[in-house]
């Protein structure tokens, strides 16, 4: 239960703990955009080295980032398998008998598999650098000027800072739950699918009703304190925007720009 | 045979920045057919040790020997999956690993799980269900309609019918009524008497550990700090305040007669030979 690398909070003290979360998710996006546009090997290189920097200046292992990735390991193969068994264009490289690996397959999935670690590594560093509730914060302050066409940014933002205050609650009553049916002789680890099937569920109905319980306290518990969402708020922490926020915020814009240029002008292709 | 534990170690989250040493080498003797109690602050490594027993952690080093187990670093849950039938672990609030549609079903859910058909299971409840104060009536209703005292009991039955050597139990009375809390100590101490069962108490009611147990062990930042027998321990208040530890109230009554010039022997430790002792000096000096 503890190992779960993907979307944690990593306690550094880094510049790129420091940025303004509006901005980072500002990054994030721009150059999600950028990874999309087909701008060829450039392109790539280009995020690549942007993706590398900011790795290096966030403090987080190299090691980190790449058990984030341990997920996609096995998607990997099989785009490779579907796409060498799919795609018969370009030159052909390797010929086996009847069987012949193109050029283009293996292009193909190096793209697919280049854009899904660039995205992963990229959410990775945003959630390993940013507090849950900046995180929260940030969202809630970039939808501000949707509000206008009627996107509840507050409740948005306020459901999914609870979502993710109870995900570590949650995890703990998990592995509490765990621990008392292990006590009881389930083995959550070996056993056939009956006995699989059944060793969840010992789980997942202790685990939804206390879920329910808290769910209900909560609720209780905010209203006590007079909490309306649709009363204005003022807040504690004042998001500020500065140099490094600037600076990464005007690398991304520029990283997007190269990519449609080399898109439109096919220069570099 | 005892439960010998031998610099025990255990660290969370090796190799990650939330490593944390829990335990930093535990060497403990712990009595069979005694009740010890477990006390320590929150964060003391109580949870941590208490789950080595049962095979539920398995130590980062050092060992333990228990109900003929040898527990040492790098065994595999098969191999310890029979001492979790002889030993059982009752967790704090065990009313919430309640999950089947009927009493019946909740407790024999155990048994089951080591191999019990669901005849011998069911036998095995009604059994069982007398002991911790429900009847019959109780088998085909649901765990979710019960109060929580009962469901606490409903939770307790179905680690009881595993007939287990060793029991293990964490706060088993916290958020009970003073009467609820008594007669659940009360059925653990008949098990203690009647059947012989090695009982260990994580507790924070230093009541409770005055009354109940034979043996205190004193955690501290996952190491033992104190392990002597119940006597002992509370012959010495101010050591337990200097801990942090608030003693029973006959404890601190003693300290604040000694205050006004009482002369009271340390192994005084209930109120009837306390109250004799005050009035002898009374009259005396009447």
């Amino acid at each position: 239960m503890n190992n779960i690398a993907l979307g944690r909070y990593m306690p550094l003290n880094s510049s790129v703990h420091r940025m303004d979360p509006r901005a980072k998710i500002l990054i994030l996006l721009l150059l999600m955009i950028a990874i999309f546009i087909p701008a060829g090997v450039f392109g790539y290189v280009a995020i690549g080295l942007f993706i590398l920097f900011s790795l290096m200046i966030s403090k987080l292992k190299i090691s980190y980032a790449l058990r984030a990735m341990k997920p996609i390991f096995w998607m990997m193969i099989f785009l490779l398998v579907v796409n060498v068994l799919v795609i018969k264009t370009g030159t052909p490289w390797i010929q086996w008998g009847w069987f012949t690996v193109y050029s283009d397959a293996i292009y193909q999935t190096l793209y697919i598999v280049v854009r899904l670690m660039f995205m992963i590594v990229l959410t990775t560093i945003l959630t390993a650098t940013t507090k849950p509730l900046d995180l929260t914060l940030g969202i809630e302050k970039l939808l501000k000027p949707f509000e206008k066409i009627g996107v509840p940014a507050h409740i948005i933002a306020m459901m999914i800072s609870i979502a993710l205050r109870f995900i570590p609650t949650l995890i703990e009553e998990t592995q509490r739950i765990m621990n008392a049916q292990a006590s009881r002789g389930v083995d959550f680890e070996n056993g056939g699918l009956k006995e699989k099937v059944f060793s969840i569920l010992s789980l997942i109905v202790p685990l939804f009703v206390s879920s329910f319980d808290r769910a209900e306290q909560l609720a209780n518990a905010m209203e006590a304190r007079g909490y309306d969402p649709n009363k204005k708020r003022t807040r504690y922490k004042v998001l500020k925007m500065t140099g490094l926020d600037i600076v990464g915020m005007t690398g991304s814009i520029c990283i997007l720009g190269i990519c449609i240029f080399i898109c439109i002008t096919k220069i570099g292709m | 045979m005892a439960i010998e534990i031998n610099h025990l170690e255990h660290v969370y989250n090796t190799d990650t920045p939330f490593e944390h040493k829990a335990l930093h080498g535990i060497d403990l003797s712990i009595p069979e057919g005694k009740v010890t109690a477990i006390i320590g602050q929150t964060g003391s490594g109580k949870s941590t040790l208490v789950q080595h027993l049962n095979g539920l952690l398995i130590p980062s080093a050092g060992s333990l020997d228990i109900c003929g187990f040898h527990i040492q670093p790098l065994l595999k849950i098969k191999d310890v999956k029979q001492l979790r039938k002889e030993v059982g672990l009752v967790f704090q609030f065990p009313e919430y690993q309640l999950f089947e549609e009927t009493i019946e079903k909740d407790i024999a859910f155990g048994p089951k799980n080591f191999g019990e058909t669901e005849e011998n299971a069911n036998e095995l409840v009604r059994k069982i269900l007398p002991m911790v104060g429900l009847d019959e009536s109780y088998l085909q209703r649901s765990p979710f309609e019960l109060s929580g005292g009962q469901k606490r009991r409903v939770a307790i039955a179905g680690i009881l019918v595993l007939n287990p050597k060793v029991l293990v139990l964490d706060e088993p009375t916290a958020g009970l009524d003073p009467q609820g809390a008594k007669e659940m100590m009360s059925l653990f101490m008949e098990l203690n008497q009647v059947q012989k069962k090695t009982i260990l108490l994580v507790s924070h009611d230093m009541e409770h550990v005055m009354r109940y147990c034979d043996h205190v062990v004193v955690l501290d930042h996952g190491k033992v700090l104190q392990e002597s027998d119940v006597k002992t321990f509370f012959e010495h208040p101010e050591w337990m305040m200097e801990v942090g530890i608030n003693p029973p109230a006959i404890v601190r009554l003693k300290v604040m007669l000694k205050e006004k010039g009482f002369v009271i022997p340390d192994e005084i430790l209930n109120e009837e030979e306390l109250i004799q002792c005050i009035k002898g000096q009374v009259m005396i000096h009447e």
